[in-house]
């Protein structure tokens, strides 16, 4: 396996790239470059780390059982289980889970 | 007085009422012998925002007479982030007082989303200090996840509700930890129930009462219509052979108690009642034992849904919380999407009576209660009351991923915690004016508040035997 560039872009337009080193998550390699992102259960369960992927290829290394199908069709991604497979590009930060549910009142 | 109170009293000295350990002997003990509050340990939380930083267990000073009244006097930081820290209790409570040696000393505080649990020595009150950690991996070992209440139970072992597996999926079960704060291991059989959330046990009676939310994977990542249509969230109750650890009956409260969350038992160690309240129903049920030997539950508080501008549907109420007072005599609840706490006179629980309600925040109170101090997001939340019945503290926020949906801007802005003076004799509450401890105004950037303990006993958590 390969290592890999991965570019995290905010919605308020700041950036950064960091390298995966083999069988990392996204949630590793941040954490080893000192890039903090949001995360929660680290085990695909909560959703805290959902990230969007906008361009390249990760494999989930468990089953990210808190996206539902309609989440996993428009591209999210959890970066806690999410391994990179190619360079990828990623919107990320504590805004992108709120786009999973918004108030069903509303 | 609990011997935590004074580390140099030797418990031979300790004889009066037959008393030894920590707690009060009595619900009525509590209430004459406890002094007023001076902290309040209540948990702080960055989960799920893009600030930096761990959750931590915040000392909040409620002294009126101290030059640091109503502020985070210090904050205990926990060693990794993305914890969620949300409920949280003592190592002893007063069922344990007949056990020597032991002291109301420790606070268990578990991490919900990370499931890793910390144990926090309380000796100095001040200025309380982490003291071990129990791993994730630790809990998982025994296909356990997602922590929530945790009760002190007879010989200083400790009980924690968990509402997962390993993966955050069903069933929860409940984690048993010996009075070393090791694993001992799980406590029920597997298979008893496949949701689970709050409990109380009442020992006198040999029952324990466990409420359902639902599998972590479905509420972590926040609350969709979707799910509930889905059936994957709980409206039932069940009652427990609390020696035999096993379910003798279970209720279904139905349409009307959708997501029972706290339950609450009168304090009174003889008494069968109790309260628990459907959040999602936005209804509060009193139960007890009937003469038979069968428990029922019976709808008695009803929170009408309300029309709201920009909103398509009516708002529910969410009754998020409630507690009994130490003597049994009021029932306080929030109401966190409209904006109040209530609070009623229970002296005949199967017929509550609205004594008096506060508004603060919410879709429907004020956003400013106290003029001139910051804005409230948020309703009224997690509630705790002064021993004596006198004092009520809420804090706003419910949970990281729910408040982001109904109150985006108590993430950015931060949570409050405010205060109301009850009048016990009149039935009434008022305002505080003078108190609004603000964490929005912490080092690390603005933080939500959660659940409140005291050092020496609690409304919310407190057993007899
Ligand atoms: S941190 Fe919980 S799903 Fe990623």
């Amino acid at each position: 396996m390969e290592t890999y560039r991965i570019t995290l872009e905010w919605n308020d337009g700041r950036t950064e790239s960091i390298k995966s080193e083999p069988d990392e998550t996204v949630i590793e390699a941040a954490e080893r470059a000192g890039v903090a992102l949001p995360f929660g259960c680290l085990t695909g369960a909560c959703a805290t780390c959902t990230a969007r992927l906008l361009d390249g290829r990760i494999e989930h290394r468990r089953e990210p059982r808190a996206l539902k199908p309609r989440h996993r069709e428009d591209g999210y991604v959890l970066a806690c289980v999410a391994e990179p497979r190619s360079d990828c590009r990623l919107r990320v930060g504590s805004d992108v889970h709120g786009e999973l549910v918004s108030n069903p009142w509303r | 007085m609990s011997d935590a109170d004074n580390p140099a009293t030797d418990a031979h000295e300790h004889h009066h009422h037959h008393h030894e350990g920590p707690g009060y002997v009595t619900p009525q003990a509590a209430i004459e012998e406890s002094e007023p509050e001076e902290v309040a340990y209540v948990i702080g939380l960055y989960v799920g925002t893009d600030v930096d930083a761990p959750d931590f267990l915040g000392v909040v000073d409620v002294d009126p007479d101290s030059s640091t009244y109503g502020e985070v006097i210090d904050r205990v930081e926990m060693p990794n982030r993305g914890d969620e820290l949300h409920h949280f209790g003592w190592n002893a409570c007063s069922s344990s007082c007949h056990v020597e040696g032991l002291e109301r000393q420790h606070l268990i505080v578990p991490g919900q989303r990370s499931s890793r649990l910390h144990v926090v020595d309380t000796k100095d009150r001040r200025n309380p200090e982490l003291v071990k950690v129990i791993e994730p991996e630790e809990v998982f070992e025994h296909d356990l996840s997602a922590p929530h209440t945790v009760h002190c139970i007879p010989d200083g072992k400790i009980l924690i509700s968990m509402l997962g597996d390993r993966d955050g999926e069903l069933p929860g079960g409940f984690l048993e930890l010996n009075d070393d704060f090791e694993v001992e291991g799980r406590w029920d059989a597997p298979g008893e129930i496949e949701m689970n959330y709050d409990y109380w046990y009442q020992p006198r009676h040999n029952v324990m009462i466990s409420t359902e939310w639902a599998a972590p994977k479905t509420y972590y990542p926040g609350f969709d219509l979707e799910d509930v249509e889905a059936g994957k969230y709980g409206r039932k109750l069940h009652v427990w052979d609390w020696e035999n650890r096993t379910v003798e009956q279970t209720i279904d409260l139905g349409e009307e108690g959708m997501i029972p969350l706290e339950v609450r038992f009168l304090h009174s160690p003889v008494s069968t009642h109790g309260f628990v309240g459907a959040a999602l129903s936005s209804n509060v049920f009193h139960f007890h034992r009937e003469d038979g030997g069968e428990w029922r539950a019976d709808k008695v508080i009803d929170v009408e849904p309300r029309e709201h501008d920009g909103w398509d549907m009516p708002v529910p109420g969410l009754v998020t919380d409630l507690l009994v007072s130490m003597d049994d005599r009021y029932l306080f609840f929030s109401n966190w999407l409209h904006g109040d706490v209530r609070m009623y006179d229970v002296s005949d629980p199967a017929n509550p009576r609205l004594a008096d309600r506060i508004w603060a925040g919410g879709h429907f109170g004020p956003r400013h209660p106290i003029e001139g101090e910051r804005a409230v997001h948020g309703g009224p939340q997690m509630l705790q009351l002064s021993l004596d019945g006198e004092r009520l503290y809420w804090t706003t926020s419910l949970y990281s991923t729910w408040d982001e949906q109904f109150y985006p801007e108590e993430g950015e802005e931060g949570s409050v915690m405010l205060k109301a003076d009850v009048n016990p004799r009149k039935g009434t509450m008022e305002l505080d004016r003078d108190f609004l401890v603000d964490f929005g105004d912490m080092p690390a950037g603005p933080a939500r508040a959660h659940e409140i303990r005291w050092p020496d006993g609690d409304c919310t958590s407190d057993v007899w035997l």
